[in-house]
Formats: structure tokens, sequence, C-alpha cells
């Protein structure tokens, strides 16, 4: 008996309670037709990846991230799913979802971009970087062949969105740079079904594939781990400097941004990393990009280091807001007052939050209603 | 009175030399040909090279020497398919000394990360009860464990043939260069037993190799190593080139597998200079991580330290002794 024929036998929900990001799948599915009529697949495809060259005297060289990985034929880039087979490189997931949810945007976070709507969220499997408090690392350190799978192209995923009357696609949970192909040709065909497309990012990215892909999507999320170049290399296994490089690209195309910073028990939590990041955020995308500092939960590698505790993170809101930075969010503290939206100028609350969901919103075309100040965002 | 005079740096050092590896390479003598091995060609290797490297008069007590009775794995190498994957044929004679030393032959299992590579390397699946095993970590109901191990930078999953299947594992690669760790032999093999081996490539796999077979699990289990160095790559790998494909005709078997992969270097190296290639690390990938793996107390990489016996066996079933080269 084969994956596929097992699941089929188990039935469709305990299928989809295999992988813990497939337990929405027949509540996403079910809405549109039978979620039976999915079905796993262990193909994995065969698609030629953008963004590689040649290499004299054979392999190819990825140059679609910053690790520029050498690759020899039948072996893999640092990502695990893009592959080298006789000198053309593949990507083995597009298409191949291994995970599907319809989220609040809110979730992503994204606080200013259509508030209060839904986005229909998808991820394959595989990373570019490998950080140790990951919270979705069974499928971003997996290979494809370690996931469940969906066979979902771009045609599947716009076509649900219409069907559900979802307002925009969300690339998010694992790393969407290493299935840019895909995304890259979802954002196309949602757009022209005006399906808007946002990426949740960490960001590392070389500028070329970042130009062409901010041509396609209308909104950015980047996971920006840290200020120091050693947290970076120790507990992210990238780069700094170029998640740097790539945040001051994006925030001059125009395309909305917003960034996260996880707050690290012992690890980035100083009131220097607090104030150094906002003082360059200040200083190279301006005052108006919202800023989520968001609480740790013990995940993956990182699992004997306490939850953030929520004094760190009003110091950081605290110092953030000293530095100048006019939307300074809390994240992963339900019920907490800066989960909300306040007008700079006046401090009105603009959009009252509780965990994703949205009590009150007043912003209108863009606007405090009490003292007239534009609010950036998508509204 | 002698011991009385002994230092603690003398016995450290005699503790030291105590431990030096132990490697036996036996290789075909008078046969050119580059082309596969069949088990019969396989069988008086593996006989004579098992009873050299254990002291045992016979082949049987040879393995046990190594492998207790228990579940036993052969982790192979199946990353090009019948071009130069490990052969079926090593797998089938290794699996007949087993037999013969009383193992059940449903309690041997033929390893790899997938059912696909397996296949198309010429082995037939079997995960049933009756008969040889031979499954991939994907197979329905194995996959990986839910628990990291760690060792230095290195934190994976390992594939539950290994940990949950298998009592003991034979390590059996194939020798052949790596575009980035230089050396792709018995320690590179390990990387198909965890979940994430394109995380640890970097630096030339370096200390990564040592680093997963330090992992508990794969030390634990691994206790030989026979390497097939009958055809060797020297250039070009890990995928397939026929072009530099060169005839060695030996196997590399050891119960340190460090040593084994040491040896296994001196081999590719040579074969690298006669084909008139730079040293690996000239090349830029040495493989440094020999010395990562040493100090790991996994074996010896110090070439000086390893007691190395080779044996040529001719067609007749003939043995003698042998340099590693001529």
């Amino acid at each position: 008996m084969n994956r596929r024929t097992f699941l089929r036998m188990a039935g469709c929900s305990a299928a989809a309670g295999v992988m813990s990001h497939t337990d929405m799948l027949p509540e996403v599915l079910g809405g549109i037709q039978n979620a039976c009529a999915f079905d796993y697949t262990d193909k994995l495809s065969e698609v030629e990846a953008r963004y590689y060259r040649r290499l004299d005297g054979g392999g190819i060289e990825c140059e679609l991230c910053p690790r520029h990985c050498r690759i020899t034929d039948l072996e893999r880039g640092y990502c695990g799913v893009r592959e080298n087979r006789g000198d053309v490189y593949y990507t083995l997931v597009y298409g191949l979802p291994c995970s599907l949810n319809i989220d609040p945007i809110e979730k992503k976070p994204l606080f200013h971009f259509l508030p209060g709507t839904t986005a229909f969220s998808l991820a394959t499997a595989g990373c570019n970087v490998n950080c140790k408090f990951c919270q979705n690392w069974e499928i971003s350190q997996s290979r494809p062949e370690q996931t469940n799978n969906l066979d979902f192209g771009p045609e599947a995923i716009v076509r649900m969105c219409r069907a559900r009357s979802v307002p925009s696609i969300a690339y998010t949970y694992s790393e969407p740079v290493v299935f840019f192909e895909y995304m890259y040709d979802t954002a196309v065909m949602g757009r022209e079904q005006s399906i808007k497309s946002v990426v949740i990012t960490g960001g590392y990215i070389e500028e070329k594939p970042l130009a062409d892909l901010l041509s396609v999507v209308d909104a950015i999320k980047v996971d920006l781990k840290a200020i120091r170049e050693d947290y970076y290399r120790e507990v992210v296994r990238g780069e700094l400097k170029p998640v740097l490089d790539r945040l001051v690209q994006m925030r001059k195309s125009g395309v909305w941004l917003e960034i996260v910073y996880l707050v690290v028990p012992t690890l980035n939590d100083s009131e220097a990393d607090f104030r150094d990041l906002s003082v360059w955020i200040k200083n190279y995308l301006g005052t108006d990009v919202p800023v989520h500092f968001t609480r740790f939960h013990p995940q993956y590698l990182l699992q004997n280091l306490p939850v953030t505790p929520q004094r760190t993170l009003e110091t950081a809101h605290r110092i953030a807001k000293a530095e100048g930075l006019e939307y300074v969010y809390l994240g992963n503290l339900p019920g907490h007052p800066f989960e909300s939206t306040y007008c700079p100028g006046c401090n009105e609350p603009l959009i009252e939050r509780r965990g994703y969901r949205i009590h009150r919103n007043v912003v209108s075309d863009a606007r405090c209603p009490k003292c007239n100040r534009q609010i950036p965002g998508v509204f | 009175m002698v011991k009385e005079k002994i230092s603690c740096w003398q016995g450290s050092k005699i503790l030291y030399n105590l431990c030096m590896g132990k490697v036996v390479v036996v290789r075909r003598d008078g046969d050119p040909t580059t082309d596969r091995l069949s088990a019969e060609g396989y069988r008086p290797l593996v006989a004579s090279g098992l009873k050299a490297l254990s002291g045992e008069a016979d082949v049987t007590s040879a393995i046990r020497r190594y492998i207790p009775a228990g579940v036993i794995g052969m982790k192979i190498n199946g990353l090009t398919s019948k071009l130069n994957s490990t052969p079926v044929a090593l797998t089938e004679v290794l699996s007949s000394v087993l037999e013969q030393a009383g193992t059940e032959d449903n309690d041997i299992v033929i390893w790899e990360r997938t059912n696909r590579e397996l296949v198309e390397a010429g082995f037939t699946l079997n995960a049933s009860s009756f008969g040889r095993r031979c499954l991939g970590t994907d197979t329905d109901g194995v996959g990986y464990g839910r628990r990291f191990y760690s060792s230095g930078e290195v934190s994976s999953l390992l594939s539950r043939v290994l940990t949950d299947v298998v009592d003991y594992n034979m390590n059996l690669p194939v020798l052949k260069d790596h575009s980035i760790a230089g050396l792709s032999a018995g320690l590179k093999n390990m990387f198909g037993a965890i979940n994430n081996p394109n995380k640890y490539h970097d630096n030339n796999c370096d200390p990564y190799c040592g680093e997963v077979n330090n992992l508990g699990p794969i030390r634990s289990r691994n206790r030989l190593t026979i390497i097939d160095a009958t055809r060797v790559q020297y250039q070009g790998g890990p995928g397939y080139m026929a072009g530099y494909m060169a005839r060695y005709g030996g196997l590399v078997i050891s119960d340190d597998p460090v040593a084994a992969d040491r040896v296994g270097l001196e081999v590719l190296e040579r074969l690298r200079l006669e084909n008139g290639l730079p040293t690996l690390e000239d090349a830029g990938r040495p493989a440094k991580y020999l010395r990562s793996a040493e100090a790991l107390g996994l074996g010896t990489a110090d070439f000086s330290r390893i007691s190395l016996t080779v044996l040529f066996v001719n067609a007749e079933g003939g043995i003698r002794e042998g340099e590693l080269f001529g």
C-alpha cells in the first residue's frame, strides 16, 4: 500500500491530520467540493528554476538567494527543494504546497494591509536558512519528499480564492523565496483576477529576483530576525547585510512593507538591540513602517529558553517609540493594548485588535477620523 | 617495575597506539575490467577481507566479530541509479554471509533515503515480514523520527530504519569524488540517514560529516564500513560521469569508519594524480572533515597510525599481500 492509498483509505480527515500544517485542509477545501477529491501526490515537479547559471567545467550556481549554492549533478541547494539534473536546475515544489489555510491577514501579521480580511495562505517544503527557533520547522526544514504535498498549481489557487471571495494570497509558513517560480506565477495569475499577493519572508533573496517579485506582489512582511551579524550567523544560519539591503529595495519599490522582530530571550533582547534596530529602520526605511515585536515560544532547537517576558516586549515598544517609530506593535500577546493601531498624531485608537480579530476599525479613506492624519497602508 | 616507570603521557600514548585503526583493502588480482563485479566476483573479496580484518579463520565468525545477532541494516548509496550506486551483488554476498552466520533473512534490511533510489539502483523493494527486507526511509509508516539528535552544529531527525528497525548497521558506500566534500565514502554516506542533509554542505562538509556520524544512533549502530572501490569515480562526483571512472578492483573494509575513509582518500587521490588532476586540496575541496571526525573520537584520520593490510585475490582464490597501488 503506498502513502496515497493509505491516506485515501484512512479518510480525508485523518489524512489531513498527518501533518499539522494540513489540519485545516478539509475545512479550507470543503467549501469548494468534497475534500477527498484532492489527493496527495508523491511526485515532485520538474519545472526549470529561474536565476541560475551554468559553471565552466560543470555544475550550476544558484542566483536566487545570497548563498549562491554551487551544485553539481543530482545535488540540491541548501534549501533542499532545487536540484541540478544534468546541469539544468529544477524547482521540485512547483504547484506542490504542503500547507494550505485561509488565515486572517492579521496572522501574517500585516496590520496595515486590508485589515479584517482573509488571505489564502500556502507553503511548500524548504527554506534557505535554518533558524533555531523556527515554529514551522516540520515543513521549512524538510525536503519535499518528507512532506504531504497536494497537486495544486497557480490556477487552482486563484480559482479557489475567487470561489471563496478571498482577496489575497499569502506565500508564507516556510520561506517563499525557495518556491519563487510557483509564487511568482501564482501572483501574476492572481493579479489578472484582481487577487492581491502578500509575501511573508525572511528577505534573504538576491536583488534581481526580488525586483521581479516586487513587480507582481502587493505587500511584504519581513522577519528581520536581529540587527547583528553574529545572530544571523549563529542562530539563523544566514547573513544580515543582504536582508538589510533588500529591505531598502522593498521600501523604495512602494510595495507595502511591515517588519516583524521575534524577541528571543537572552539572544536578541537587549535594549541596545532594540535601539539599534529602531534607529536603522528610522534612518533607512522611515518612521511609518509598522514594526511588530513578537513573543518567542520555545520551539525546534531552542527548547531551553523561556517565553519572552511581556515586560521585555514593552521595553522594545518603549524604545522604538522613543526613537520615533510611529506604528509599533506587540505580537503573540492577545489582548495587549499595543496590538492595536493608534494615530501617531492624536493617539486616537484607530484599529482595535484582540489576537487576530478586529473589534473596531475607524480608519476612513486611510485617514484618522479625529485629526485627519493620513495612515499609511492599503485600506 | 617497568609499569611503575610509565608516565601518564606514556600511558596515554600506549592507549592511543592500541586504538589505531585497522583497515583491510582487498583487491582483485589481474583483472583489468571496469565492469561491475558479479556476486561471484565479490564473494572472495568479502571473505578474504573480513577474515583478514578479524583474524578469524572463517567468514561467518569474522562477521560476527563485528555484527552481533539482531536486525542488521545495510545502508547503501543509491544516488546514481545503476551507474555508480552500491551494487546489489555486494549486498547479496554480505546477506548470504550473515545468513550463514545464523541471521534470519527477514532480519537483513537494505536501506536508503527513498524507495525510488533503491529501485533505480537495481534493488527490489520488500517491506514485508518475509525474505530480506529492502526499504527507503520514505516507505509508508517509516519516515523520520520525531526526536532531534544533536552533535555540535548538527541537529537532525534520523531515519526510523536506523533508529527503530535495525539493531546494527553496515555502511556500504561507493568511493567517489564529491564536488563539495572532496571525498564521498562512508562518513558522507550517512547523510542519507538524516532529514536535512542539504543544511550541512558548507565548508567542505566540515565538521558536519563527523558530527552526523557522531549522532547517538548512528555512532552506536554502525559496526562495519565496506567501501566499494572496485570502480572509482575520481572526478565529477557525486553524480555519475563515465569519463572519470577508473578501475581499482577493491573493497576497503574496517570497523573504524574514519580510517576506512582515510584509506579511501588515499586511493582517490592516487587515481586523481594518475589522471593528471590536482589534489583535492588544490581543487578547493580537501576532505578536512576526517580530522574533525577523529577529534570526535570516531576513528583514526592519521594515515601513519592506520594498520593497513592489502590483499590481492586471484580468480583461483589465491591470496597474496601487496601494496595499496601496483
